[in-house]
């Protein structure tokens, strides 16, 4: 008689998707929450849809440790947060005081370690932040302060795109972030590279190419993705990195008038899920 | 409808403007005051000075026992208008409902509704901050919150420098731990009771019963126990349309401190005021007169006005009462600040009695001839005795 395998787990499986941010007032206006949804309300909301989000505003302010431990019972046990590090270690550098700034940071995102709801840190550097020697030493410094933490870089500068940033990536054990942005020369190319075979990690920013230096979030993230675009990401790239990882993550910024969410329910529907 | 607001509040404002001006001043101790006058009192002071025990209204003799090297700049008013009015002009950009505080470096902007312009608030926060700094050279604090409230306390939380993002429905865990103290609108009567009562914390004080709170503040408590807990429904108002009032000042060519020729000054003053109002077609239902002495003290009094009145008849015998209320020292007074405040459009009703009546309509008809000469013929053209006195 033969006993029946269970099937091995799809690396697919292990793939958590969700958007940049999840409050946004004009999401109710496009239909994603009911009309008039309070802000306090969303996340809740939110995670009746997705498993996973990045959290931006820690972008805008340094993570505070309350704050952290308020979110987590609006949301199921298994839900993720990733967490985008604070301009003050990435744009705004002051090379005296961002040495405190990692202090502070982990302090603010300790109940997410300690709760183990944190599968990445999204280091995000600026376009202007290109590959020179000043700079590279600042990452290096910058990526052994947090060391411990699971760390995801993102570049904007396309001088960053050489194999031996992501070879030492690789030594380190982290994260390239993947991006598909619009087609312009100076912009970080869309690669399917993976430097840590514990996770990989992609942002969808939207193709809006007049909108993307213009000042404006609004302009800037304003595209909706076609099903024929998502799916040369869920038919070739995705798979691939996933093979290459033990997990990965997907969030789409392309937030204007609720575009995000729509899309990212697109990529899971292609994905099979 | 939930609000967006979000506080932008230069620290130690006049500071930072002479700052930007000279640099020279960076990190060192700054007091704004008049240096040449023995009885200058400071208007402002820098970070370094306050933490030397430099206060707002401190003599500045007294400021440079405290602070010995303490650089001293005369005040600059224009200038302090002139950045207010940059800041205002970066604002004006997000919205038209724009609060600035008195030339304080306080800007209130009402976002709410713009996201789908704009993008979410902290991102215009942030522009609005990093414009300023680039474009103005004053490194504002920014603050987002529900309402003017909690945006201001954020504010005072991270004073000299920062931001804070109070997430909605955050406000109660917010305020909860820390001083009352930092909650605007919680007054010096009212925090000397709590703290009689051992009560210095915001959750301490909301943890009361209502009826509690009610013996210990009186009819405050209601308002204190919403303040404590983050709810404040008062509106961003436009540029411009602040809470309407009328403010004259005199400064004195001798301090006095003789009752006749503190009269003698504050009549224009209150003339000026009632014909201010009477142009608006308002009226007052409140006088203040605010009496600086020579040694920089300072005594507000104020009384109602009741029935509300433009009338400088019946303004002066007000503005006299809450004059020699203020006037109590021996000491010479310098300067005199009439107020009216609290206006309305006028109730059509007259007074019930004949007698009271008729004094009513006779102020009213001298007064309004007075205007009509002075319109035709220039302010100067007609005066009261009182005014020449002194």
């Amino acid at each position: 008689m033969q006993t029946a395998t269970p099937p091995s787990p799809s690396p697919l499986d292990r793939l958590r998707i969700g958007t940049c941010g999840y409050s946004y007032p004009e999401w109710g206006d496009a239909g994603f929450y009911p009309p008039g949804t309070p802000a306090q309300a969303m996340l809740s909301l939110y995670a009746r849809q997705f498993s996973i989000t990045e959290l931006n505003y820690t972008w805008y302010q340094m993570p505070k440790a309350a704050a952290m431990e308020r979110m987590l019972p609006k949301v199921p046990a298994q839900f993720g947060f990733a967490v985008k590090l604070t301009r003050s270690m990435t744009h705004e550098i002051d090379p005296h005081a961002w040495r405190g700034q990692v202090n502070q940071f982990r302090e603010g995102i300790a109940p997410l370690v300690q709760a183990d709801r944190l599968p990445a840190v999204l280091v995000q550097l600026p376009a202007a932040f290109e590959r020179n020697e000043a700079n590279r030493h600042y990452l290096a410094n910058l990526l052994d302060a947090l060391a411990g933490l699971p760390l995801a870089v993102e570049f904007r500068h396309h001088s960053w795109a050489t194999d031996r940033v992501f070879t030492e990536l690789e030594r380190r054990r982290v994260t390239l972030v993947s991006v598909d942005v619009p087609d312009l020369p100076y912009l970080f190319p869309a690669l399917d590279v993976v430097t840590n075979p514990d996770l990989f990690y992609i942002r969808f920013h939207g193709r809006n190419t007049r909108g993307w230096r213009s000042g404006n979030m609004q302009k800037q993230f304003d595209y909706l993705y076609s099903p024929a675009e998502l799916q040369t990401w869920s038919g070739e790239m995705i798979p691939k990195m996933a093979s290459q990882a033990h997990s990965g993550v997907i969030f789409f910024n392309n937030h204007v008038r609720a575009q995000a969410p729509r899309n990212a329910q697109m990529l899971i529907e292609q994905l099979g899920g | 409808m939930e609000r967006t607001i979000i506080h932008l509040n230069i620290a130690d404002f006049a500071a930072a403007v002479e700052r930007r001006l000279d640099r020279r001043l960076d990190g060192r101790p700054l007091a704004i005051a008049a240096p040449a006058a023995s009885r200058a009192v400071v208007y402002d002071m820098s970070d370094e000075a306050y933490q030397a025990g430099v206060r707002k209204g401190m003599p500045l003799t007294r400021a440079t026992r405290l602070c010995r090297d303490l650089t001293v700049r005369p005040p600059q008013p224009a200038r302090y208008e002139q950045a207010m009015a940059d800041l205002l002009g970066q604002a004006r950009a997000y919205s038209p409902l724009i609060e600035p505080g008195d030339q304080d470096g306080h800007l209130f902007v009402d976002v709410t509704g713009t996201s789908r312009l704009f993008g979410p608030a902290v991102d215009v926060a942030w522009r609005l901050r990093r414009r300023t700094r680039q474009e103005l050279g004053l490194d504002p604090i920014w603050t987002v919150a529900a309402n003017k409230l909690v945006a201001k306390v954020a504010s005072r939380l991270v004073k000299p420098q920062g931001e804070y993002i109070v997430t909605p429905g955050d406000e109660e865990a917010f305020l909860s731990p820390l001083p009352v103290w930092l909650v605007p609108g919680i007054e010096a009567p009212d925090l000397s009771r709590l703290r009689e009562l051992n009560l210095t914390r915001v959750h301490q004080v909301t943890a009361l019963d209502p009826v509690h709170l009610e013996v210990a503040l009186g009819p405050r408590a209601a308002f204190v126990a919403a303040a404590l807990r983050g709810r404040d429904d008062a509106p961003v108002l436009p540029v411009g349309q602040k809470p309407p009032r009328v403010e004259l000042n005199q400064t004195l060519d001798t301090d006095s401190h003789d009752p006749a020729v503190l009269e003698a000054r504050l009549y224009p003053l209150v003339e000026a005021a009632g014909r201010q109002m009477r142009r608006q077609g308002r009226v007052a239902r409140r006088i203040a007169v605010t009496a600086d002495y020579s040694d920089g003290r300072r005594c507000v009094r104020q009384t109602r006005v009741e029935p509300p009145t433009a009338n400088d008849l019946a303004l002066f015998d007000l503005a006299r009462r809450a004059l020699h209320l203020a006037v109590v020292r021996r000491t010479r007074v310098r300067h005199l600040r009439l107020v009216c405040d609290r206006l309305i459009f006028p109730p059509a009703q007259l007074p019930l009695f004949e007698e009271e009546r008729r004094t009513v309509l006779r102020r009213e008809h001298l007064i309004a001839a007075m205007d009509r000469i002075r319109d035709r013929f220039g302010t100067q053209a007609v005066r009261m005795g009182r005014a020449a006195t002194g």
